[in-house]
C-alpha cells in the first residue's frame, strides 16, 4: 500500500499531439480517487502514465517515496484492470490468476493459496479450470478483478473496467469494486467517463478536461461547488443548467458574473418568478418529468412533479443560495 | 433468407462442369494413370507391358538410392521449413515494432514471392556459382572453400537457401498479421504482470500465433517436399552424389530421363499418399481448433 505523487505531470505523444498538460494530484494511501472527464481527455494516458506504459514527458510521479519515471510496468508494485479485460485467452482463469505470481517466483503453495482466496472473494471459483472464451461479461470482469487483487500490490488501476458490462450489471459491479476496495484498503486510481459511476465510486475526483484538472474534491464538494463551467455541466444528472446572465433580467447578487448556473432541481414555476423559460421537449420519467427548454439563448431543464400543470411559456423561480457563478472570460467560480 | 429452388436437376450440374472437368482431366486421370502405371513394367523398349503387382513398390523400399532420397527429403524438407518460418517469423516481429514505415518494408520483403522458384533457382546459381558466384568468391576470402558442384553438405546448404528464400514472403505476411492481431493490452498485462519482453514472447505472443504457425507448418512442409522441384532442376540436379535428389526431383529423373515408368508411377502414388495425410491433419486441426 502507497500514496501516489503526481507533480506536474506532462505528456506530449510523439507526433506531437499534447494529452496531459501540468497535472498535480496527491492521493493518500488506501484512498480511491476515480479520474472523470469525456472521451478523449486524456484518462487513460494519465492512468497509463502511471502504470508505466506510457512515458512521462515532463514532471514526477511517485509511488510512495520512490520516484518511478523510470521504472518499469513491473517493478512499480501496482496491477491494472483493463477496459477490455486482457485476460491471456489460451490459460484458463487460475493460469490467468497465477501468471503474475509465478513471474515473481512466488512459492506453488503460496500461489495455491492466493488463487483459492481471490476466487472465494470474487466468487469465481467454478470457474477456474474454463477458458476466458468460455465465461460471460461479468465473469470475465470478476477474473480481471481477481488477476489484480491476487497479486497484493501497492496500488490498484482501472481504466473504464465496467463499459462492456450492460447496465445492470454495470450496478452491481460497482458496488463490489467499492466494497472490495473499502475491505482491503489498497490505494485505488479508476479512470471513467460516467459521472454518476464517479460520483459513487470515488473518495475524490478528479474533474479533467482535455489533459488538465478542472478540479479535485469529495463528489459533494465538486457537485455542491463546481469550479468551473465545465464541471458545473459535466457532474450531476440531469446536468446543472449555465444561462449567459444577460439573457435573464438582473438576480441579486449577480453583477460580476458571466455565466449563472441553476440546477433543473433548484427552479420551480412560478407565475411572478423572475426567469422565463420557453418548453420545447417533456420527458416523462415517472416520478418526475423533464421539462427542456430554452432561458433566453440557452438550453435549460427544469424538473417538475408528474402532476403539475404544463404550459408553453413559463416563469420560474429558484430556491435562494442555489446559485452558481462563472467569470465572463475565464469560466471559473466566482465565490 | 428466400432460397432459390432449380426445379431443373441439370442446371447445377452444368454449372459445376468446367470445375468437374477441370478436376477429372487435369488431376483425377492422371492420378488414376499414376495408380495404374505403378502395377506395370515396361519392358525396355516399351513394346509389352506387365501386371506385376506390388513389386514396384517393393523393389523402391529395397533400392538404398531410393531410402537415400527419403532421408535427403526429410533433412530438405525440415531445414527448409525451419529456415523459413524463422526468418519469417524474425522479420515479421522486426516490421510489427515499427509503427511508421511498417508499408514500406512489408512491400518491399513481400517481392520475392513475386519471384518463380525457376527464375529464384538460377538467380541463387548465380550467386552460389563456385566460378563467377559472388557469396563463393566472399567466403574464399574468410578462408572457407563453398563448393556445392562437389561438396553435398555445401549443395544442401544451397538449395535450402534458394528453396527458402522466395517462401519466407509468405510466411512473414501471415506472422505480421498474426502478430498484429494479438491486442497490445495482453502484452501490457503481462508486462505489469511481472514478464520481460523474452518471457511476454514465449508465454503470450507465440501461443496465440499457434494457429498460424502449424497452418505455415503444414504450407512449408508441402510446399519443401513438392514445389522445390523448378529450384532443383536450375541448380543442382539432384546432385552431388544425389545430395540433394529430393522424393519429388527423382520422380521426374526416373520416370522422364530414366523412362522407369513403372517405379516413377509407385513413386508418384507414394508422394501422394504423403499428401493426403498432410492435407487430413491440417483439416482436422483446423477443424477443432477455432481460433480464441
Ligand atoms: N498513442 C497515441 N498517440 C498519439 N496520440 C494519442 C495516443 N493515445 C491517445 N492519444 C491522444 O491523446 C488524447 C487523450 O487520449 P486518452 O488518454 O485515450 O483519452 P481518454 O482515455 O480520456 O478517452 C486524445 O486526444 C488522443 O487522441
Ligand atoms: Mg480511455
Amino acid at each position: 500500500m502507497a500514496s501516489i505523487t503526481l507533480d506536474n505531470v506532462g505528456k506530449v505523444y510523439p507526433g506531437g499531439t499534447r494529452a496531459i498538460g501540468d497535472v498535480n494530484i496527491d492521493i493518500a494511501d488506501g484512498e480511491f480517487i476515480v479520474l472523470v472527464g469525456p472521451s478523449g481527455c486524456g484518462k487513460s494516458t494519465l492512468l497509463r502514465m502511471v502504470a508505466g506504459l506510457e512515458t512521462i514527458t515532463e514532471g514526477q510521479i511517485r509511488i510512495g517515496d520512490r520516484v518511478v519515471n523510470d521504472v518499469e510496468p513491473m517493478d512499480r508494485d501496482i496491477a491494472m484492470v483493463f477496459q477490455n479485460y486482457a485476460l491471456y485467452p489460451h490459460m484458463s482463469v487460475r493460469q490467468n490468476l497465477a501468471y503474475g505470481l509465478k513471474n515473481r517466483g512466488t512459492s506453488k503453495a503460496d500461489i495455491e493459496k492466493r488463487v483459492a482466496e481471490a476466487a472465494e472473494i470474487l466468487q469465481i471459483g467454478p470457474f477456474l479450470d474454463r477458458k476466458p472464451r468460455a465465461l460471460s461479461g461479468g465473469q470475465r470482469q470478476r477474473v480481471a478483478m481477481g488477476r489484480a487483487i491476487v497479486r497484493e500490490p501497492a496500488a490498484f488501476l482501472f481504466d473504464e473496467p465496467l463499459s462492456n458490462l450492460d447496465a445492470k450489471l454495470r450496478v452491481t459491479m460497482r458496488l463490489e469494486i467499492k466494497e472490495l476496495q473499502r475491505r482491503l484498503g489498497t490505494t485505488s486510481i479508476y479512470v471513467t467517463h460516467d459521472q454518476l459511476e464517479a460520483m459513487t465510486l470515488a473518495d475524490r475526483l478528479v474533474v479533467l478536461s482535455a489533459g488538465k484538472v478542472e478540479q479535485i474534491g469529495t463528489p459533494l464538494e465538486v457537485y455542491r461547488k463546481p469550479a468551473s463551467t465545465f464541471v458545473a455541466g459535466f457532474i450531476g444528472s440531469p446536468a446543472m443548467n449555465l444561462i449567459k446572465a444577460s439573457s435573464v433580467p438582473h438576480l441579486p447578487g449577480t453583477a460580476h458574473a458571466g455565466m449563472i448556473g441553476i440546477r433543473p432541481e433548484d427552479l420551480t414555476v412560478s407565475a411572478d418568478g423572475p426567469i422565463q423559460m420557453k418548453v420545447a421537449a417533456v420527458e416523462e420519467l415517472g416520478a418526475q418529468r423533464l421539462v427542456h427548454g430554452h432561458i433566453g439563448g440557452d438550453a435549460a431543464t427544469v424538473t417538475m412533479a408528474s402532476d403539475a400543470t404544463l404550459s408553453d411559456d413559463l416563469n420560474l423561480t429558484y430556491r435562494p443560495g442555489s446559485l452558481h457563478l462563472f467569470h465572463p472570460e475565464t469560466g471559473k467560480r466566482i465565490d | 433468407m428466400k432460397r432459390v429452388v432449380f426445379n431443373n436437376k441439370f442446371l447445377p450440374l452444368l454449372l459445376l462442369a468446367p470445375q468437374l472437368i477441370i478436376t477429372a482431366i487435369f488431376f483425377l486421370w492422371p492420378a488414376a494413370q499414376a495408380i495404374r502405371q505403378s502395377f506395370l513394367r515396361e519392358d525396355a523398349f516399351g513394346l509389352r507391358t506387365e501386371f506385376v503387382g506390388i513389386d514396384n513398390y517393393t523393389a523402391l523400399f529395397r533400392s538404398s538410392e531410393y531410402l537415400n532420397s527419403f532421408s535427403v527429403t526429410l533433412i530438405f524438407t525440415v531445414s527448409v521449413t525451419v529456415v523459413t518460418m524463422v526468418f519469417a517469423l524474425l522479420m515479421a516481429i522486426a516490421v510489427d515494432r515499427l509503427i511508421k514505415s511498417e508499408k514500406v518494408y512489408t512491400t518491399l520483403l513481400i517481392w520475392p514471392y513475386a519471384v518463380a522458384p525457376a527464375v529464384a533457382g538460377i538467380l541463387w546459381w548465380f550467386i552460389f556459382n563456385p566460378s563467377i558466384g559472388i557469396l563463393p568468391y566472399v567466403l574464399r576470402q574468410v578462408g572457407i572453400n563453398f563448393n556445392w558442384i562437389f561438396d553435398p553438405t555445401d549443395a544442401m546448404i544451397f538449395v535450402v537457401i534458394a528453396s527458402a528464400w522466395s517462401r519466407i514472403s509468405y510466411s512473414f505476411l501471415f506472422f505480421l498479421a498474426g502478430l498484429q492481431s494479438v491486442p497490445a493490452s495482453l502484452r501490457e498485462a503481462a508486462a505489469i504482470d511481472g514478464a520481460g519482453p523474452v518471457k511476454r514472447f514465449f508465454t503470450i505472443t507465440l501461443p496465440l500465433l499457434s494457429p498460424t504457425t502449424f497452418f505455415l507448418l503444414v504450407v512449408n512442409l508441402v510446399y519443401a517436399m513438392f514445389e522445390t522441384f523448378a529450384v532443383i532442376d536450375a541448380t543442382t540436379l539432384g546432385g552431388p552424389a544425389q545430395s540433394t535428389n529430393i522424393l519429388v526431383y527423382k520422380v521426374y529423373q526416373d520416370g522422364f530421363v530414366g523412362q522407369n515408368l513403372g517405379s516413377s508411377a509407385a513413386q508418384s502414388v507414394i508422394l501422394m499418399g504423403i499428401v493426403i495425410v498432410l492435407t487430413v491433419i491440417q483439416f482436422r486441426f483446423v477443424e477443432k481448433r477455432v481460433a480464441y
